[in-house]
């Protein structure tokens, strides 16, 4: 199959079932190369299942996947000369240090620059010496990291990747993240955490219930989506009036006022309800991500 | 919590304790019905002094005999065995797990959690012994085979006390320091020692009495089969379990938990001293992560270095000079007996020292060391990279499934070989500091043979490991057919009809040449070599068509 060369990720029609349950279903997404993509779903959505069939660890009940267009089954050798990983609970050989790790999973890679390990681990501020059976969660997390970073992959595939971090490093971190994105590579990150990826992903794709729900760029998702909206009017108003408006939901009125949510043209809301009352006062604010993200948990899974 | 502590701790076990009951119950049923088949008379016609040696009683029938060969040997090791792996994870276990801060961070004591362990240890060790005590009463029901005057309830008596007491001990050393491995290690290296010296002590004249050091002397000296309950002997046992039970209290509620943090060990030392630094840095370091087969060969260091030095140490170079001290003794007891208990006993003439060192060290010892080795390389090879949840991250470089199976497989090898090398060195040098004159070469061959045996059931486990991604399948699956294979290999040439099925069993091409007298059996070697390579082949298929666990 052909595909554009500048796709990072790419799966068709995904699924895999355990046994009868569907953890992941028909899954269609594509990452290209240049961003960094947040896969954002609530704890058993699927996010692991889905990455552990692109990498080949578990097989596709049906459907495919491909990585810098290879076949995520046939080419995955090929593949896994190009990307970095980490795993969500992340576990190392207890009985080797930080650089005993690093200069094995280096071995089994091949071109890894040594001093490229050295920069990471300063801004990391990793400890490489001790045994990872006596490092805390957080510097065990940091030896993860820089093995993903270190052979500067052309994708990284991150599970909950900031998992124990204090948030100095998270923040470094999220820079290295960034840095990648402007190199031309690509991130995968899948997370529960909202803030983290508002402030990394350019994309981002939720997941629940195995079904990937909706795709959109965070930007896009800032100002087309929903807004709160305050009015208030010269007389009382009716609900059922605000209802009416297309794009408009959870309407709470109160007398004189009225607050409510609104997906769609400002001027459309304005125009429609103008026609019934004067407008005396009006305040808007954008909604966050997680109240976007809440909303799209809360209703029915409606795949997309 | 007791309560749900004890069902736990049982709960996590009893399955395990179920196979290993009903497989020897199973053997039983199986050796009755051998004995019920053949002549007795070659027990029956044997002088007084070695049946009492042996263990067998007056008038000595198909019942007593299976007893005697499933009981005191097979089932004692079997039930000691699990009660040393309970006594020892009791406390150290859940150390290691990481889960014992959880656990004392509910309300109870140090001293209920450790008495909720021990409840369930002793539980379980009694229902595995009545369980083996209603198999000793429903067998000779099955086959009709009258029992006549063996004591089955005293030696269950003797042989469950007897696995309490090493369960005891090796908890005792578990509280104490909380270090598993070491416990078992320990508890289990007493025993084997235990089990021998008692053995082969009596034989020495003037050192009778020194067998009383070793508790398994308490377990059979009074012989509780032909005599009943001892008394005096199960005190001395069960006194130890007390003794053991308040050194665990003690040594549990004195010192600081153990976190999950790995010990300090001696390439660790060298590493960091300045003036070894270099060398062992590289030793140590660079060069144990520079290929993943390297890295294998340096996880089982520890268990590597005992089974190695027991083999040299003990089973090797020792038996020499011990023959020497009994040879007049054993050539007397050997003149008066019949070939086929010598069979039984692992084909040797005890009156040579070629049989000597095949009754004491091959037939038994070798395999089972081997083995050990071979089996937790295998099964741990890949089901224990999934247990740990290290396997994704191994598996997202690029390299192939197969070249992971391989490496590993090729680890086992290196480990056999050291083990095989270190028995070959140890006879070779008991025999030559003894004057015992015997062929270095055949020495050799029996030693190259018991190490193709070995990477038989080494590779049933790794294309188990391979096939499940379950390390404790992977073990229980492989003991299971060692033992089968052991006990069919050595029965079927007792009964004439089925003489000819032993050559279906892998043990058959080890010892069937005769290899320490005739030499090298190029054949035979071949053949367990093919039987490897093939269930190697089956461990990459397996490996690379199933999902990878997750933990």
């Amino acid at each position: 199959m052909s595909m554009s060369p500048d796709i990072a990720l790419r799966t068709a029609g995904l699924t895999k079932h355990y046994g009868d349950f569907p953890a992941l279903v028909e899954l269609d997404l594509e990452v290209t190369m240049g961003e960094v993509y947040g896969f954002l779903g609530p704890n058993g959505s699927g996010k692991t299942t889905m990455i552990r069939t692109v990498l080949d660890e578990i097989r596709p009940t049906a459907g495919r996947a491909w990585i810098l267009g290879m076949d995520s089954h046939e080419q995955s050798v090929d593949i896994r000369r190009h990307i970095g990983y980490v795993p969500g609970d992340l576990a190392l050989y207890p009985n080797l240090t930080g650089h005993d790790t690093l200069t094995f999973f280096a071995n089994l890679r091949g071109g890894v620059d040594e001093t490229y390990v050295g920069e990471l681990a300063e801004r990391l501020d990793a400890d490489l010496s001790r045994k990872i059976g006596d490092l805390s969660t957080g510097n065990r997390q940091k030896v993860g990291l820089i093995q993903a970073f270190m052979n500067r992959p052309r994708v990284l595939i991150m599970d909950e990747p900031s998992t124990g971090l204090d948030p100095l490093v998270q923040r470094e971190f999220q820079t290295m993240l960034r840095e990648v994105a402007a190199d031309g590579r690509s991130v995968f990150l899948s997370s529960h955490t909202l803030s983290e990826v508002q402030r990394v992903a350019d994309r981002v794709g939720i997941i629940r219930r195995g079904h990937l729900v909706a795709v959109e760029y965070l930007d896009e998702l800032r100002t087309k989506a929903m807004r709160r909206v305050d009015l208030e009017f010269d007389s009382p108003v009716e609900a059922s009036v605000l209802e009416a408006v297309e794009g408009v939901r959870d309407v709470t009125c109160d007398n004189h006022r009225a607050t409510l949510s609104f997906n769609g043209k400002m001027a459309v809301l304005l125009a429609a309800v103008a026609e019934r009352y004067d407008v005396v006062d009006i305040n808007t604010r954008e909604a966050d991500l997680e109240e976007i993200f809440l909303t799209y948990y809360r209703d029915d899974a409606t795949p997309v | 919590m007791l309560a749900t502590l004890f069902t736990k701790a049982v709960r996590d076990r009893w399955l395990g304790m179920t196979i290993a009951t009903s497989v020897l119950a199973l053997f039983m049923l199986y050796a009755m019905a051998v004995y019920r088949d053949i002549d007795l008379s070659i027990y029956t016609d044997m002088p007084d002094g070695i049946k009492e040696l042996m263990g067998i009683p007056e008038g000595a029938d198909a019942a007593s005999l299976s007893y005697n060969v499933l009981l005191s040997f097979a089932g004692a090791l079997t039930l000691a065995g699990m009660a040393i792996s309970m006594g020892s994870a009791a406390i150290a276990g859940e150390e290691r797990n990481g889960t014992i801060g959880l656990l004392l961070a509910n309300p109870k004591s140090r001293t209920d959690v450790l008495v909720a362990k021990t409840a369930s240890m002793v539980a379980l060790t009694a229902a595995a012994t009545m369980v083996l005590w209603g198999a000793g009463h429903v067998v000779p029901v099955i086959l009709d085979v009258d029992i006549g005057n063996t004591h089955v309830g005293a030696m269950m008596l003797h042989l469950g006390i007897n696995a309490l007491f090493y369960g005891f001990m090796a908890m005792a050393i578990g509280a104490w320091t909380g270090k598993r491995t070491l416990s078992s290690g320990i508890t289990t290296g007493i025993m084997i020692i235990s089990y021998f010296a008692v053995g082969l002590l009596p034989l020495i004249e003037g050192l009778a009495d020194a067998a009383k050091v070793f508790p398994w002397y308490y377990f059979l000296g009074s012989d509780p089969l032909v005599n009943g309950i001892d008394g005096g002997h199960l005190a001395v046992l069960v006194l130890g379990c007390g003794l053991f039970a308040v050194v665990a209290l003690l040594g549990l509620n004195r010192r600081d938990l153990r976190g999950q943090s790995i010990g300090v060990t001696l390439l660790d030392r060298l590493r960091t001293n300045p003036t070894t630094r270099r060398v062992f840095d590289r030793l140590a370091g660079s060069t144990r992560v520079s290929r993943l087969w390297i890295k294998a060969t340096s996880e089982h260091q520890g268990l590597l270095t005992v089974t190695s030095l027991t083999m040299f140490g003990m089973m090797g170079v020792l038996m020499g000079p011990m023959y020497s001290a009994i040879e007049e003794n054993i050539a007397d007891l050997a003149d008066d007996f019949p070939e086929a208990i010598l069979a039984i006993a692992g084909g040797g003439d005890l009156a040579t020292p070629e049989g000597f060192y095949q009754v004491e060290t091959f037939s038994l010892m070798a395999p089972i060391a081997i083995m050990i080795v071979t089996i937790v390389i295998g099964a741990r090879a890949l089901a224990g990279e999934e247990a740990n949840r290290t396997i994704g991250l191994l598996l997202a470089n690029p390299i192939k499934r197969s070249t992971v199976v391989a490496e590993q497989a090729l680890a086992m090898v290196v480990y056999a070989a050291v083990v095989g090398v270190a028995t070959f060195a140890g006879v070779a040098l008991g025999s030559v500091i003894s004057g015992l004159d015997m062929s270095i070469g055949n020495i050799a061959a029996t030693s190259l043979l018991v190490t193709l045996l070995g990477l038989v059931f080494g590779a049933l486990a790794l294309a188990l490991s391979a096939a499940t991604g379950r390390v404790r399948i992977a073990v229980y699956g492989t003991i299971g057919a060692a033992l089968t294979s052991h006990l069919f290999n050595s029965f079927f040439p007792l009964s004439d009809s089925l003489a000819g099925y032993a050559r279906w069993t892998p043990n058959h091409y080890y010892l069937s040449s005769d290899p320490l007298v005739n030499g090298m059996h190029w054949g035979h070697a071949a053949l367990l070599a093919g039987l490897t390579a093939l269930l190697v082949t089956a461990a990459i298929a397996l490996f690379d068509r199933r999902d990878l666990r997750q933990q």
